[in-house]
């Protein structure tokens, strides 16, 4: 049954980037996400949080958060450094309301920033 | 007949109101502009320094400080992007004074990294020094004598980004009270990475994000990584001569 519009979450939607020495999947990530929010806040505050992955293509990824929790998942992203031995730095892109604005103002604009200086060197 | 009638409209229709735009820039403005100055991070060590300012770049920063890399003609540095270099100043108690009066006017940044007291009160009351960088006993005399000698006051982010559990709960404790000490005498705070490799580098919004941990403003954060390097630089440069005597 749908919650009613007052009661339901207010929600953010992170648009965000890994830059890896490998190639993460999709899972491994998700744990250490979560293993990194519950080492900084705790149990209650990492289900204050309630993050939870939309997407993960190896390298950009959507990040769902609480609306007034923005700051605190930002910390949680920053503080992971390695995963597995594998050294890891994310970046926040931007945020965003929708999925659909975050996929297209932040992750399609790095894709084609990225793209564009390679262009001109050919 | 009727193509000219809409002419002649649309020529009578007045500009857009000027005032509608101003208005809405200086509500947008004061939001935006926290993160739109300027950002350094004051304290790196990196193995490539060119691929360092790329990403430091692409991060958003718009200078580096690289300590103990001496930066050969190879290296390409990209445009818009400055790089200085640092002096991390490594001696026992009683002799970083006479090393920070050796290289006091040499132009590049100093930086003492912070330990046991007797470390930083040799390290404070003595005039020329830049940054003391996290020290691990701070107490109300240090922060009087770094304000009279105008020391800046550095936080090592990057020990919140590497370490986990007890080692980082004792790193946010020293931080707090030292960050309480630097509010109550207004020193000025720096904000670093500890970079060695570009893993280590973090956006500025995120180093904003890391400070908020241990109970840093937005703004403070913000100004310890603008406002702050940009006065460090400022009394480096050569027109300056002492605290209200500049040439101009």
């Amino acid at each position: 049954m749908k919650t009613i519009p007052t009661l339901r979450e207010k929600k953010r939607y992170l648009a965000f980037e890994v830059m890896s020495e490998k190639t993460l999947n999709r899972q491994e990530l998700v744990r250490e996400i979560l293993n990194s929010m519950i080492s900084i806040y705790g149990d209650k505050g990492a289900s204050e949080i309630n993050p939870s992955l939309m997407s993960f293509d190896g390298k950009c990824g959507i990040l769902r958060c609480e609306r007034e929790k923005r700051l605190e998942t930002r910390s949680g992203l920053a503080c992971i450094n390695n995963i597995h031995g594998i050294r890891v730095s994310i970046l926040v892109l931007g945020i965003s309301g929708t999925i659909k604005g975050a996929t297209e103002k932040f992750i399609q604009q790095t894709l084609i920033n990225r793209s564009e200086p390679e262009k001109n060197k050919l | 007949m009727i193509a000219s009638y809409i002419l002649n409209m649309s020529l009578i229709i007045p500009p857009p109101n000027n005032r509608i735009s101003i208005s809405l820039d200086s509500i947008i403005k004061p939001i935006m502009s926290l993160f739109g100055s300027k950002f350094y991070d004051f304290y790196t060590h990196p193995d490539d320094a060119g691929l360092m300012a790329m990403e430091g770049k692409r991060y958003g920063y718009s200078g580096i400080t690289v300590i103990g890399h001496d930066a050969n003609e190879k290296t390409i540095f990209p445009e818009d992007f400055s790089i200085y270099r640092g002096i991390e100043i490594k001696a026992k108690p009683s002799r970083i004074r006479e090393e920070i009066k050796k290289h006091r006017d040499s132009g590049h940044i100093l930086i003492v990294k912070g330990g046991e007291e007797e470390i930083n009160r040799a390290a404070v009351e003595t005039e020329g020094l830049d940054i003391l960088l996290h020290p691990l006993e701070f107490n109300n005399v240090l922060a009087k004598a770094a304000s009279d000698n105008s020391v800046s006051l550095g936080f090592n982010l990057g020990l919140l980004i590497r370490l986990q559990g007890v080692a980082r709960v004792r790193e946010l404790k020293t931080m707090r009270i030292n960050l309480n000490h630097a509010r109550k005498y207004k020193l000025q705070l720096i904000l670093t990475s500890d970079a060695h490799s570009i893993y280590d580098l973090r956006a500025p919004r995120e180093m904003a994000a890391i400070s908020s941990l241990f109970g840093m403003t937005e703004k403070e954060a913000v100004d310890a990584m603008s406002a702050s390097p940009l006065n460090i630089l400022r009394r480096k440069s050569l027109d300056y001569i002492q605290e209200g005597i500049e040439i101009l």
